[in-house]
């Protein structure tokens, strides 16, 4: 079974490009959702305009996002729209801050007000109670969602494809025309290798989390 | 025979240790009530569930009015059927009403029509006086009319024999009065029952013959006089005077 | 700036069809299949659980375009069927949405499954009649929030259909090209329609919910 050795031989490129996309995208993601979730928790005027935001993001399918910006967008602002890097990692950057700032928003309530106002009774203003109590117990909550955004994200990496990048799935229509001419062996070893890629990070964020709330005897 | 319910050298194993019955037989008779007591854990509860055939037993025989339930090839569906059993956490059918609770088993497994259930339920219910809540969720209800109706619900496919496994002990002490008021009345009419409970006011009320069972076996049985006087074994002795003592204190 | 959409919107509307179609199509049959792959994982014992675990690892772990590829063109590939694409198309989305329903189902069914299953059977009920009377109408009203939730992962994971060539919204809008008038404006209506559409869906469901609930039987936020 020397062909799938040959085909796996064109992947390395692109499975980068897969994993660049998605875990940049978890990142930028986090880095905008988790705010948001704050937002909405402790600053009750501003969690309206929250709700609109994930209600608009969450309710779009990713690959019309993408090229919605791509297609649409790179006649107004060709740069940076036109690059298709950034402009699948802004897309799916929106949307994964939407779903993270819900799954913050569970973990910040799995966690209880309690620990809020225990940590405002002994003198501690909002921003240190939530630096000092919250964070440090947030993600023990949020692993497992974190667990699932994540193998979304990786498998909404796929839509790049449509737009010029590399990845898993555009190297396996590519390998159509390479021998052994087959259109199946591609495909199926991409799915293998996306299975790769999400399940055991999956898993082992997932277990981890149960392990920690074990442990804090949650 | 003449007994209701009979059960001979009943032994039942919890991974490979925990010997929950360990040699057990007695029997019951028409119109006669028996309360078995005695330590948490010792496998009261256990030894009902076998009885009542939910719980399969390792080796030994139980009998329903001569008929062996341990034998191969029994319809045990049908066995259950003639059994009633009233569960210490109440499980009443959350989906349904306390009306719907009653009428399921009359419908589906006595395969009444669909008034004569209904006409038989509210009977049931109005036997533990929850006729005026028939239309209530169990989540609309306390937990003492939640288990009057698991009541109703045992007694409406008019069992042989009702088997009641602490069927006060998941309840606040204000509500297990109405519960206990309830078992009164039905101990009046005669029903065959074998509790396992605490309840010893009620027992010494009610009760034909107390059963203490520790450790996984029947260890003394008499009259409720028996314990509450002069109990024979070391262990019903000291549960007796441990039980009395909270007694006093409340 | 959406002049220009005119000739364009049978297309989009024809699209909006088939999305709807394939959806509510993939969250019913999903729900069936998904149910039945909860029963068999919780009493089929191990080799039936094995089993359903790999196909639910690979539903839940691939693309959904590698899942409509490999449908088209593995199938006829290994089965002497021949079978339209839209067919195919359907299934798939059938055998995802029954992949990640199965989840939740089997999470509801154990919450309500014991002392549920030991009620039935002390009223004389066999285990197959507790399971259809007492443990499925319970369970089912549980799964309500996580389904609904369901419908609009179909809804929006049913884009892939436009990028294997059928003509679903996405299709639609893929197939529009030319000018920046045309182009952007016609990405804006699509992703519109999408969101009006979940959106819509999410607060009618919720009414629905609130009128038929049982009380005792909510659900906790998930």
């Amino acid at each position: 079974m020397d062909v799938p050795h040959q085909i796996l031989s064109f992947f390395p490129f692109p499975i980068l490009n897969t994993l660049a996309i998605s875990v940049l995208s978890f990142i930028f993601g986090l880095a905008l959702g988790f705010p948001l979730a704050l937002l909405k928790a402790y600053m009750k005027r501003l969690g309206y305009l929250v709700d609109v935001y994930e209600k608009i993001f969450r309710g779009i399918p990713e690959p019309v996002l993408i090229l919605l910006f791509y297609l649409g967008m790179t006649f107004y602002l060709p740069f940076p729209f036109s690059n298709p890097y950034f402009t699948v990692i802004f897309a799916l950057t929106l949307r994964s801050a939407a779903n993270q700032s819900q799954i913050f928003r569970g973990a910040i309530r799995g966690i209880g007000e309690e620990q809020m106002a225990a940590a405002r009774s002994v003198g501690f203003s909002k921003l240190s109670s939530i630096r000092h109590i919250i964070i440090p117990q947030v993600f023990t909550y949020a692993a497992s969602g974190l667990a699932n955004e994540y193998a979304l994200l990786v498998k909404d990496s796929a839509y790049a494809f449509a737009i010029g990048i590399i990845e898993i799935t555009k190297q396996a229509e590519l390998l159509r025309s390479y021998p052994p001419y087959d259109i199946v062996t591609p495909y199926i070893i991409a799915a293998l290798l996306y299975i790769l890629l999400t399940f055991p990070i999956a898993t082992y964020f997932d277990a981890w989390g149960s392990k920690r709330k074990k442990k804090l005897g949650l | 025979m003449g007994s209701v319910m009979e059960c001979k050298h009943l032994w039942k194993t919890y991974e490979k240790h925990l010997v929950a019955v360990k040699d057990v037989s007695m029997s019951i008779g028409k119109g006669e009530i028996k309360l078995i007591f005695g330590p948490s854990g010792s496998g009261k509860s256990t030894f009902l569930r076998c009885m009542a055939m939910l719980t399969p037993v390792d080796e030994g025989d139980i009998y329903l009015t001569d008929e062996c339930l341990t034998a191969k090839g029994v319809n045990l569906n049908a066995a259950r059927a003639r059994i009633g059993f009233v569960f210490q956490h109440i499980y009443l059918f959350r989906h349904l009403t306390a009306l719907g609770n009653v009428e399921l088993a009359l419908r589906y497994v006595q395969k009444l029509p669909k008034n004569q259930a209904r006409e038989r339920a509210l009977e049931a219910l109005r036997e533990v006086k929850m006729e005026e809540w028939s239309h209530h969720y169990p989540s609309q209800l306390s937990g003492g009319q939640q288990q009057r109706v698991g009541i109703a619900r045992a007694l409406a496919h008019d069992p042989r024999i009702m088997l009641l496994d602490e069927p006060t002990s998941a309840l606040d002490p204000e509500l297990t009065a109405e519960v206990i008021d309830t078992l009164r009345d039905l101990a009046k009419e005669g029903v065959t029952m074998l509790i396992v409970s605490h309840e010893m006011p009620f027992a010494r009320e009610v009760a034909h013959e107390m059963i203490f069972y520790d450790q996984g076996a029947i260890v003394e049985t008499g009259p409720p006089e028996h314990f509450f006087n002069h109990p024979n074994s070391e262990r019903a002795k000291k549960f007796m005077t441990r039980l009395i003592k909270r007694t006093e204190r409340e | 700036m959406f002049e220009f959409l005119g000739p364009y919107l049978p297309t989009i509307a024809d699209g909006l069809v088939l999305t709807l179609e394939v959806t509510v199509f993939g969250l019913f049959a999903g729900l069936g299949l998904g149910t039945l792959l909860a029963l068999g994982d919780i009493y089929g014992g191990r080799v039936t659980s094995s089993v359903i675990r790999v196909y639910v690892e690979f539903f839940r772990g691939s693309p959904l375009i590698i899942q409509l590829i490999l449908a088209q063109y593995a199938v006829p590939a290994l089965l002497p069927l021949r079978y339209p694409p839209l067919v195919t198309a359907f299934t798939v989305f059938a055998l995802n949405s029954a992949a990640y329903q199965k989840g939740y189902i089997k999470g509801a069914l154990q919450t309500v499954a014991q002392d549920q299953m030991d009620a039935g059977l002390s009223v004389g009920m066999s285990g197959k009649q507790t399971l259809w009377h007492v443990i499925l109408p319970q369970a089912f009203r549980i799964v309500i929030p996580a389904w609904t939730n369901e419908f609009c992962s179909l809804t929006k994971s049913t884009s892939a259909l436009g990028f294997v060539g059928f003509m679903d919204l996405t299709g639609a809008g893929r197939s529009i090209v030319g000018s920046e008038y045309i182009v952007l404006p016609a990405w804006i209506i699509i992703a519109a329609i999408y969101l009006a559409w979940i959106t819509a869906f999410t607060k009618i469901a919720d009414i629905v919910y609130e009128k038929k609930k049982i009380p005792g039987l909510e659900i906790s936020p998930v």
